[in-house]
């Protein structure tokens, strides 16, 4: 049995702080073992300017197990494979402690996005291009934050596969975006508390 | 109404800005009050159930807080337990009715403290009884009880509440001299030299004492004065959340205090080494009175037995290392156990988890076969290594599985090979204590 009355402790918490954390948490669907988070990329570097989203999916053991967390937003990191979105990160595995909670292990994530371990790597393509050509792993990051997480950028079409891949039908997806004036943000906002 | 705030996270929230929980006392793991609080040896506290669900079955736990490795599962500190009682009724009963309801559920409960335990266990050493929610109140806690009766039948109008105590002159929040507030200091005595606790530890046992009160017998185990209990593990931390609330509670009292402690560690380290905990913690001598750090693998010493999620409910190791007692008559479906140390020394309290186990019920010792030992530990190395819990492919995966087999066949075989894991856990603290701060 998930503990709810914990995690809505931890969204309350986190409302509060918004401003100063720049984090959210969304309930995804009525239950509140499924959520989506959003972290801002960290300045100076290539993530910056661009909103992350992350898939939180909470197990029934929560907090005496880790959160399941995955990037949505496509990201090039050598920690976070660049295909499923999957994170290395110790805390969310075995170093995971029931006295964290979803915000400190999204503000990891934020601190994994500034801090890359290459030589304990998720996407082994991403490490290599990190330790042996980091020019081109600059440039590669930067592109794939221009394209995938800063959202003034996304074309409508994007935007609509972006929510799709969510779990959300396309239909939907498109009617949503439309009553938001297209901002992306609103739409799965809006998505989530339908 | 209970059960209404329990539900509704809003109205919770109300009836707690009422009580104006410190932050002191606030669960890191539930995010909620402190309920049957238990402080590890490191000096972080949690709920009695945070605590356990916390801990693993497999092989030593580690805090939530600071991820200090323990193996004992400490009792419930009742000080604090009745402390909370008294300051913040509300909440507390709110928070026993929910614990009770998931008991019930889960058809394990936690120990009840119904006050008479504490009483007849502390009676020596309070003047005036400090537990309120059995026992009559002394006169000069009158006053206390008639503010707590008020609080308990306002907290459906918070108004009442804050006008009453207006008028009494008797805000919460208001450090006065200790005796017209809420708490007076004889909630907070130290076991030992009966004054106001000053730097509070706690022992596994769940008495609490002055950082200063608690002496080591030189090459002995730390035994507590009150119970008679031995304290396994390290030489307990001080509890600073607990130590910052008394400092915030009791300003003047809590400043004599530092000043006679200081004054007599000043004169004690003129007169030279006696063996006084300042000195223990100093030199970093942390595990003295752990008979061995390599518990804490998946083996004994002499490559006893561990018997995976059992823990002993006398001392609270858990998992037991080494010889099990199960009893043959208690029917609970938890059970009752005990490690070998305390089936043949403690008096055979009752259990962790409200058993009715009395001295007359018969215990059996419980052999694992090699077989069954060796298995155990094969899965265990293998769910340490973070893969899924898979039995089958323990086996046939020939690198994790085997290997792990071997070693284990290996260590039983030769006891330096236990050294291994235990240098390999070490090397994993130090990364997991640099994680937190790290964030």
């Amino acid at each position: 049995m998930l503990e709810l009355a914990r995690v809505q402790k931890e969204l309350q918490e986190l409302t509060r702080d918004v401003k100063v954390s720049g984090i959210t948490v969304k309930p995804n669907g009525d239950s509140l073992s499924h959520l989506i988070g959003t972290i801002s990329g960290p300045i100076d570097t290539p993530y910056e300017g661009g909103s992350f989203l992350i898939d939180i999916v909470l197990p029934d053991q929560y907090p005496y197990e880790p959160p399941k967390m995955r990037f949505i937003t496509k990201v090039w990191h050598p920690n976070i494979s660049s295909q499923s979105g999957a994170i290395c990160l110790d805390i969310l595995k075995d170093h995971w402690s029931p006295a964290l909670n979803m915000k400190t292990a999204l503000l990891s994530l934020q601190a994994l996005l500034s801090a890359p371990e290459p030589t304990d790597p998720q996407d082994a393509v991403v490490a290599q291009q990190y330790l042996q050509d980091y020019p081109t792993f600059l440039g590669t990051a930067r592109y794939w934050t221009e394209a995938f997480a800063i959202v003034s950028t996304l074309g409508i079409e994007e935007k609509v596969q972006k929510l799709v891949e969510m779990g959300f039908t396309e239909a939907l997806v498109r009617n949503t975006l439309e009553a938001v004036g297209g901002d992306e943000n609103l739409a799965l906002e809006k998505l989530c508390s339908s | 109404m209970d059960s209404k705030t329990l539900i509704d996270g809003k109205s919770v929230d109300c009836d707690e800005s009422e009580e104006n929980i410190s932050e002191f006392f606030m669960c890191c793991v539930c995010l909620d009050i402190l309920y049957k609080p238990i402080v590890l040896a490191c000096g972080h506290v949690s709920c009695f159930w945070c605590v356990h669900k916390s801990m693993s079955g497999l092989h030593r736990s580690h805090c939530p807080v600071c991820r200090h490795p323990y193996h004992h599962f400490p009792t419930i500190c009742q000080m604090l337990h009745f402390l909370l009682l008294k300051m913040y009724p509300a909440a507390y009963k709110r928070r026993e009715v929910q614990i009770l309801e998931e008991e019930e559920q889960m058809g394990i409960f936690s120990p009840q403290l119904d006050g008479s335990s504490f009483e007849s266990k502390q009676s020596s050493v309070l003047s005036s009884p400090s537990n309120v929610s059995s026992v009559p109140c002394s006169a000069s806690e009158d006053k206390v009880c008639a503010r707590m009766q008020e609080s308990e039948s306002g907290f459906i109008s918070q108004d009442r509440v804050r006008t009453s105590s207006m008028e009494e002159n008797n805000l919460p929040k208001t450090n006065c001299d200790g005796t017209c507030n809420e708490v007076s200091i004889t909630d907070a005595l130290c076991s030992a030299c009966k004054q106001l606790l000053y730097h509070p530890a706690v022992l596994n046992c769940g008495h609490v004492y002055c950082e200063t009160c608690i002496i080591v017998p030189e090459d002995d185990i730390l035994i507590c004065q009150i119970c008679k209990s031995p304290h396994p593990g390290d030489f307990p931390k001080v509890c600073l959340e607990f130590g910052k609330f008394l400092e915030e509670k009791f300003p003047k009292e809590y400043a004599l205090r530092r000043d006679a402690v200081e004054h007599r560690r000043v004169q004690l380290e003129n007169k030279s080494s006696t063996a006084c905990s300042r000195n223990a913690s100093e030199n970093g001598v942390q595990s003295l009175f752990l008979p061995g750090d390599e518990f804490p693998t998946l083996q004994g010493k002499d490559g006893s037995m561990v018997h995976l999620a059992v823990g002993c409910d006398s001392c609270g190791m858990f998992p037991i290392v080494g010889d099990r007692y199960k009893c043959k008559d208690c029917v609970e479906a938890i059970g009752f156990d005990l490690c070998g140390d305390c089936y043949n020394t403690q008096s055979k309290l009752p259990g962790r988890f409200n058993q009715q186990h009395t001295p007359d019920h018969r215990l059996e010792l419980i052999k694992l076969s090699d077989f069954t030992h060796n298995l155990m530990l094969g899965i265990v190395r293998h769910l340490e290594d973070g893969s899924p819990f898979l039995p089958q492919y323990a086996f046939e995966d020939s690198e994790d599985g085997s290997a792990a087999l071997e070693s284990s066949v290996a260590q039983q075989s030769s006891d330096d090979s236990g050294v291994a894991p235990v240098s390999r856990d070490t090397g994993n603290d130090e990364d997991q204590s640099n994680e937190p701060s790290s964030i």
